[in-house]
């Protein structure tokens, strides 16, 4: 595909069951804007099933999970898990927050693509999610 | 006669003679002295300013800059104990008592937290602050599918009043003052920690419970909230009326101020959204009867300090005397008491760093000095090192309570009253805070306070838009962070431990909610759910209804669920942080 006609791509940002923690997410939201990606944001209190639903509708390419609160060793497999069974394990699904070393292994194998500790720059989110898109395009190609 | 005239007219001249002859000679001192200083060695930066509201900082401050702003010491400032009460609220500081020392904690069960405040009441700490977990703050119990892996995680499952009576196993002698964190489901906590004081046969008049109480921070930057805004600000005002009219030592509502600031709010936002907030809170309280004088002493507020110590110290003293004058200017408040902000200080979690998290003990002494300079208020509370990591661990606790103590003892900061008085930077940059924070104030009050500007996303997106800067200036170097941008380690070796809780405890606070369920008597839990519904709907006070619903094993999330059928649920979570 020429490069002037691609489609930007778009990412689906959520925050899973009661962690409320915000600021991290909406830097991130603002940061991959301002690098021409499309973000959509699924609101507060969601199951993992409900950000399945919102990612397979939106179309996708990466699904962005913030967690900061500790739950994230059992909503994240859940949602791994759901996207895979609906078709939709080709989606990047990211995880960013307070995630401690010793879940991570748990985190990577139930199917989550990368992770993002507290305190990541977002330059390097970006570049990881550009590489991302362009080993994706060469695959496909 | 002659001589006396001409003293009088030399004394009426004389300090403003005085200030421009400063101000001449720091003309002077620029062009003569640090002009061709700077010139062969060049200033580090571009621009100095500060962290928070990036306000250019002067590279000197003299009499010449209070001139500037217009100080008077009288007016600005007057004497402690009096107002305006930018000195302090109390006549003689931190020399007749220190503030109250406290902690967070709470998490698992009942049982557990009662374990571990008896830990820190031994380390020396006379409050304790309990926060709930997710799913309690949220309106949901235990076992409701939306909470799984949410169980007394963040804080304490609290599903019923039998999770208190557990948790209230405590040496109540020793606990002077006990702060419930609750905002949305405010009613339901308030009334179960009533009703397990009765059963433990504590005396209220005793020791002071303190309930935050503020939801329309939730509505701004948290995100824990229920209900929509003008039902949660009424749920609020219920409890406030309870207290005041029931109990009145105890304390119904604090502004917690540092919620905001970790959203990124700076000084003047933090200093301007939570007075127009508690504004909201008055108007409401005033209209169900009650006077300013005996309204306004009961609002507490939260306030945080950052790392830019002079910001945090003015903004301590600024928030002082701003909160004297609109209690003066705005609602004829007469009573000493109604126009002396209480204030619980504390060093911010967001200025501690993932990355070598020891060096956070450094940074916490340093906030922790600021906030007793600022005035640290009735108390003070420690965030623990090694809270960016993960819940704190038990060593962290020890570390963050002495660190209190070596401030107050060590230091000698708590000896004389407001110590950074006079200084031309601190007064400069105090009355520029207040300046601006009435300008903001006077926006609010224009577009209808702050449940308006809360429901028009007013305040959201402003803290949206600090949130991405504030980082964007980390990440671009143009505020180095040791450890995130600057004198950061390759491989950096775990040097904390770890506190993990059981995932026992969410399995075993399931069953017990339904244990309890299953054998307590239904029909009068659904008669007194009924009395909930009905209350909610004619607008009558909400606590005593939660009282006795509470008192029949009603669980936190079915009277929840009772004011939900009322009320609804707020939905418009997009708002928040603007995104």
């Amino acid at each position: 595909m020429p490069q002037g006609t691609e489609r930007p791509l778009r990412v689906l940002l959520a925050k899973l069951g009661m962690d409320t923690h915000t600021v991290g997410i909406t830097v991130i939201a603002h940061a991959l804007r301002e690098a021409g990606m499309e973000v959509i944001f699924t609101g507060l209190k969601q199951t993992p099933a409900m950000v399945a639903t919102a990612a397979i509708q939106e179309d996708v390419d990466v699904v962005g999970v913030s967690s900061l609160s500790a739950g994230h060793t059992r909503s994240l497999p859940t949602l791994a898990r759901l996207l895979r069974e609906a078709g939709a394990g080709d989606k990047l699904l990211l995880v960013g927050g307070v995630i401690p070393e010793e879940d991570q292994p748990l985190l990577q194998e139930a199917g989550v693509d990368k992770i993002f500790t507290m305190g990541a720059d977002t330059r390097d989110i970006i570049t990881y999610l550009n590489e991302w898109r362009a080993a994706q395009q060469a695959g496909h190609s | 006669m002659k001589d006396k005239s001409s003293r009088a007219a030399m004394q009426s001249t004389r300090p403003a003679q005085q200030d421009d002859s400063i101000a001449v000679e720091a003309q002077r001192w620029q062009s003569d002295t640090r002009g061709p200083y700077v010139q062969a060695h060049p200033e580090r930066r571009d621009e100095f300013v500060t962290q928070a509201l990036q306000w250019s900082v002067n590279p000197l401050y003299t009499p010449a800059d209070l001139e500037a702003v217009d100080f008077d010491y009288l007016q600005d400032l007057g004497f402690p104990g009096e107002y305006p009460y930018t000195r302090g609220t109390t006549p003689n500081g931190h020399r007749s008592d220190f503030w109250t020392m406290t902690q967070v904690t709470g998490f698992g069960k009942g049982l557990e937290w009662s374990k571990r405040a008896r830990y820190m009441l031994d380390q020396g700490l006379s409050g304790l602050i309990l926060e709930y977990d997710l799913a309690t703050t949220n309106g949901y119990d235990s076992d409701d599918p939306l909470v799984e892996g949410e169980v007394g995680r963040a804080g304490m499952a609290l599903d019923s009043l039998e999770d208190l009576e557990q948790a209230f196993d405590l040496p109540f002698d020793k606990l002077q003052y006990l702060m419930s964190v609750c905002n949305a489901p405010q009613p339901v906590n308030l009334a179960m920690i009533i009703a397990a004081l009765e059963k433990k046969g504590v005396d209220p008049k005793d020791f002071v419970l303190h309930i935050v109480n503020g939801i329309l921070i939730e509505y701004t930057c948290v995100g824990r909230y229920i209900y929509p805004p003008k039902d949660g600000l009424r749920l609020a005002t219920d409890c406030i009326e309870y207290i005041i009219r029931h109990h009145p030592n105890w304390a119904p509502i604090s502004i917690i101020a540092a919620q905001l600031q970790p959203a990124k709010a700076n000084p003047v936002q933090e200093i301007a959204f939570s007075l127009t907030i508690a504004c909201a809170y008055i108007d409401a309280v005033l209209e169900r009867g009650l006077d300013i004088d005996t309204v306004a002493p009961y609002f507490h507020f939260v306030i945080n300090v950052d790392m830019d110590f002079f910001e945090g110290i003015c903004k301590l003293r600024a928030f002082r005397k701003c909160w004297a004058r609109l209690m003066r200017e705005r609602y004829g408040a007469t009573r000493p008491e109604a126009m002396q902000i209480r204030m619980m200080t504390s060093p911010t979690t967001t200025a501690l760093t993932l990355q070598q998290p020891l060096n956070n003990i450094g940074r916490l002494a340093i906030m922790a000095t600021a906030c007793a300079l600022g005035g640290a208020g009735e108390s003070m509370t420690t965030p623990l090192h090694d809270e960016a990591h993960s819940l704190p661990a038990e060593d962290a606790i020890r570390v963050g309570a002495a660190l209190q103590h070596i401030v107050a003892h060590e230091t000698g900061v708590a000896e004389t009253i407001d110590p950074l008085a006079g200084s031309y930077y601190v007064e400069t940059l105090t009355k520029q805070l207040e300046t601006a924070a009435f300008a903001e104030m006077d926006t609010i009050f224009e577009m209808g306070g702050a449940l308006k500007a809360i429901e028009s996303g007013y305040f959201q997106r402003a803290l949206g838009r600090e949130q991405y800067e504030r980082n964007r200036d980390i990440e671009q170097g143009k505020r180095k962070w040791v450890g995130v941008n600057h004198l950061q380690l390759e491989e950096e070796k775990r040097q904390i431990d770890i506190f993990r809780l059981d995932d026992s405890v969410e399995a075993e606070q399931v069953s017990k909610v339904q244990a309890l369920r299953a054998r307590r008597d239904q029909a009068a839990v659904d008669r007194a759910l009924d009395e909930v519904r009905i209350a909610a709907r004619n607008g009558d006070n909400m606590v005593p209804p939660c009282l006795q619903a509470v008192r029949a094993y009603a669980t936190h999330g079915e009277i929840c669920h009772a004011m939900r059928d009322v009320f609804g649920e707020h939905r418009t979570d997009s708002q928040l942080g603007g995104i």
